[in-house]
């Protein structure tokens, strides 16, 4: 056992020196930090209606109007108004007065709501002044997280917890090109042994990584905590066995950092689009459970939200992923020694 | 002299080859086509969905004709009224009670929240006084002035941010990558005896990338953009392409002469990816303003980048000779470096 210790606080030693271990590390948690001091207006005007008029030319009484439901930049002169409206960046909104009211100038590309909105705005111009008796129930939301801010978070643990396989796939290179695996071969050290190593560096680093984050990140009740922590150490070790992976496979340290990126890329894009595009009931969505991140994605989401019954699920895909990829590099493994 | 350097550009082709730099771009290409056709195109944000409950008369409303906004569904219950909201999007009209009650589930931006009870309260005045707010304005009321419709708009957007990022930090890694192998294989030493200009050493490269990033951007364009319509905009892409392809590629080069070796350098490659490409991003896909943005010198890239895109000849003369400016300077000082770095070889 502390033989174990004694080489482990090596190999940590060893990744101590290692600024590109360093830096991964610190990243998720930089942003983490980022996205928590991140002015919370900074998300939210996002999800607002934007409008755009030129000084002076509406009534005060419809700027008050337009403000009440977006927000409203003025502009000097017609021309920098339609600038505005056509760049393709924004959904802006023109609004220009007219005899009886107002219309409005639209650049033709806005997202559906966009659209319908700039067409239909004159109307419900109108419409304002008209009295109708309802009443009106607003329930506030109940998560303290708006939409993107949570969606923000989860993606940056996510990437922390899969980051994890850079701390061992970078060291096993690292190891290869300094001729040290070879060392290791006649080294009396097991097979079993330098395996265990690997694997509980990246652990250790990927858990460290999320940990931090998720701490600086995310207020949640006590009762979520189980599964988020479960989560964690699941997706910690999946991203290790990847890491392993990453090591054995690559020959050099520029293929595995080109590795490492396809891989990012392939974890974070999926559960992200179908997250976002797919809904759930739908037979596409299963699929996504190809990727562990997926899981791991939909579990996050689901505990920052507040829903306790759905992780359960997510957990035991993450399981199964882990126990599977342990199969075959372990098979993978049993055959190299065979040809040895 | 020229003898040598095509000597120099073929050694070039064949390091790209065998560092397999062309598999790779080709599954960058791939990727963010089959993203940008299968995905991106179909993004849409939908209208405000409208669920009605309305216990006593829900036979006796008729449907909305069409070319009219009101996505009104029946519910059959409160219960569902409530469930259907949930998404902090639709609007719920309860009609049971007295009073007709607008219900909804805040978004948690005060006038978004305002401008769905407007929304609300006119699909209600269609109800009640069968008045229709929301049916089409006329001409005069709406001007479309745009010259693209949402779909050409969404296409040209994201190639030109996709071919922004490729060349600016994709293909800054390529030249980097093959550098720091000659390194290894110690090319530079060797080239410090060999009767080759030093400038023909570095041109070579920056031909070879310059080349392989243009025929990237003409099949990204005409991929995802059409061949008609990506051919009226080609040569002001290739322009800015070719200007950031250069600008990039001496940037890699000057950094892989620099640092002693790769994991430096992807070290500093990750610093550039996320702290200077990031923000360009940021403010070209949001329309998020910051002042301070225009001291970024790759956000002028980029704007130019876009304007070439959609067409729109914004970027002036003081941009291009700024712009010839700097790779002048950066290839003298590339040049120099190097230079540098085989004395220090011997």
């Amino acid at each position: 056992m502390r033989r174990i210790m004694k080489r482990l606080t090596y190999q940590l030693k060893n990744l101590r020196k290692d600024k590109l271990c360093l830096l991964t590390f610190l990243l998720p948690i930089v942003v983490g930090i980022v996205i928590n001091v991140l002015p919370a207006m900074n998300t939210q005007t996002l999800g607002e209606m934007s409008f755009g008029c030129v000084k002076n030319d509406l009534p005060a009484k419809t700027v008050r109007w337009l403000r009440e439901n977006g927000t409203l930049t003025e502009y000097g002169t017609l021309g920098e108004l339609e600038t505005a409206v056509n760049d393709p960046a924004t959904q802006m909104i023109g609004v220009l007065r007219s005899e009886n009211g107002i219309r409005t100038l639209l650049s033709g590309d806005e997202l559906k709501l966009y659209e319908t909105t700039g067409k239909t705005l004159p109307r419900l111009y109108d419409n304002r002044m008209n009295k109708i008796a309802f009443s009106q129930t607003i329930v506030p939301i109940r998560s303290n997280y708006d939409g993107l801010k949570s969606l923000l978070i989860v993606i940056t643990l996510v990437t922390a917890m899969f980051m994890g396989c850079t701390f061992n796939s970078m060291n096993i290179i690292g190891e290869k090109e300094d001729g040290v695996a070879l060392v290791n071969q006649i080294l009396p050290m097991g097979t079993g042994d330098y395996i265990l190593q690997k694997l509980t560096l990246g652990f250790i680093g990927g858990c460290a990584s999320t940990a931090i984050c998720a701490f600086l990140c995310i207020r949640i009740a006590p009762a979520q905590i189980p599964p988020l922590f479960l989560l964690i150490v699941l997706s910690a070790y999946t991203a290790s066995l990847i890491g392993l992976f990453i090591g054995y496979f690559s020959s050099g340290l520029m293929t595995g950092i080109v590795y490492i990126k396809i891989l990012m890329i392939l974890f974070l894009a999926p559960p992200i689009i179908f997250y976002l595009v797919v809904p759930t009931d739908n037979v596409v969505f299963p699929l996504s459970y190809l990727f562990p991140s997926s899981a791991a994605f939909y579990g996050l989401m689901d505990v920052l939200g507040g829903q306790a019954h759905r992780p359960w699920l997510n957990l035991a895909i993450l399981a199964g992923h882990a126990g599977l990829l342990s199969g075959i590099y372990f098979l993978i493994m049993a055959k190299k020694r065979k040809r040895q | 002299m020229w003898k040598g350097f095509t000597h120099l550009l073929k050694k070039d082709l064949k390091m790209m080859l065998s560092g397999k730099f062309f598999l790779l771009a080709l599954f960058s290409l791939v990727l963010y086509s089959c993203y940008i056709n299968l995905v991106y195109v179909n993004l849409e944000q939908e209208d405000y969905q409208v669920y009605l409950f309305d216990p006593h008369g829900a036979s006796a409303r008729q449907d909305a004709p069409s070319g009219q906004n009101e996505h009104v569904t029946d519910v059959g219950s409160r219960q569902e009224l409530e469930n259907a909201c949930a998404d902090g999007v639709s609007i719920g009209i309860d009609l049971s009670a007295g009073t007709p009650e607008i219900y909804m589930l805040s978004s948690g931006i005060q006038t978004a929240d305002h401008y769905r009870t407007e929304w609300g309260k006119a699909v209600l005045t269609k109800i009640m006084d069968e008045k229709a707010v929301l049916s089409e304005t006329t001409d005069h009321e709406v001007e479309i002035i745009g010259a693209f419709d949402k779909e050409q708009k969404s296409r040209r957007e994201i190639t030109c941010e996709f071919l922004f990022f490729e060349l600016s930090a994709v293909g800054f890694l390529g030249l980097a990558s093959i550098l720091f192998k000659e390194k290894q294989m110690g090319v530079i030493r060797v080239h410090g005896i060999l009767p080759v200009h030093k400038a023909a050493f570095i041109l070579s490269k920056l031909c070879v990338f310059l080349l392989s990033d243009l025929f990237f951007a003409i099949l990204l364009t005409f991929i995802n953009i059409g061949f008609g319509e990506g051919l009226a905009i080609l040569p002001g892409i290739l322009v800015q392409a070719g200007i950031l392809s250069l600008v990039m590629a001496l940037v890699g080069f000057l950094c892989a002469v620099w640092l002693p070796d790769f994991k430096q350098f992807s070290l500093f490659y990750l610093v550039l990816a996320v702290f200077i490409t990031t923000p360009v991003f940021l403010a070209g896909q949001t329309g998020v303003s910051w002042d301070w943005i225009i001291f970024h010198p790759m956000y002028h890239l980029f704007t130019a980048m876009k304007s070439a895109y959609f067409g729109v000849a914004t970027t002036s003369f003081p941009f291009y000779s700024i712009c010839a400016g700097t790779t002048a300077l950066l290839f003298y000082i590339a040049y120099r470096v190097l230079a540098r770095e085989m004395t220090k070889e011997g």
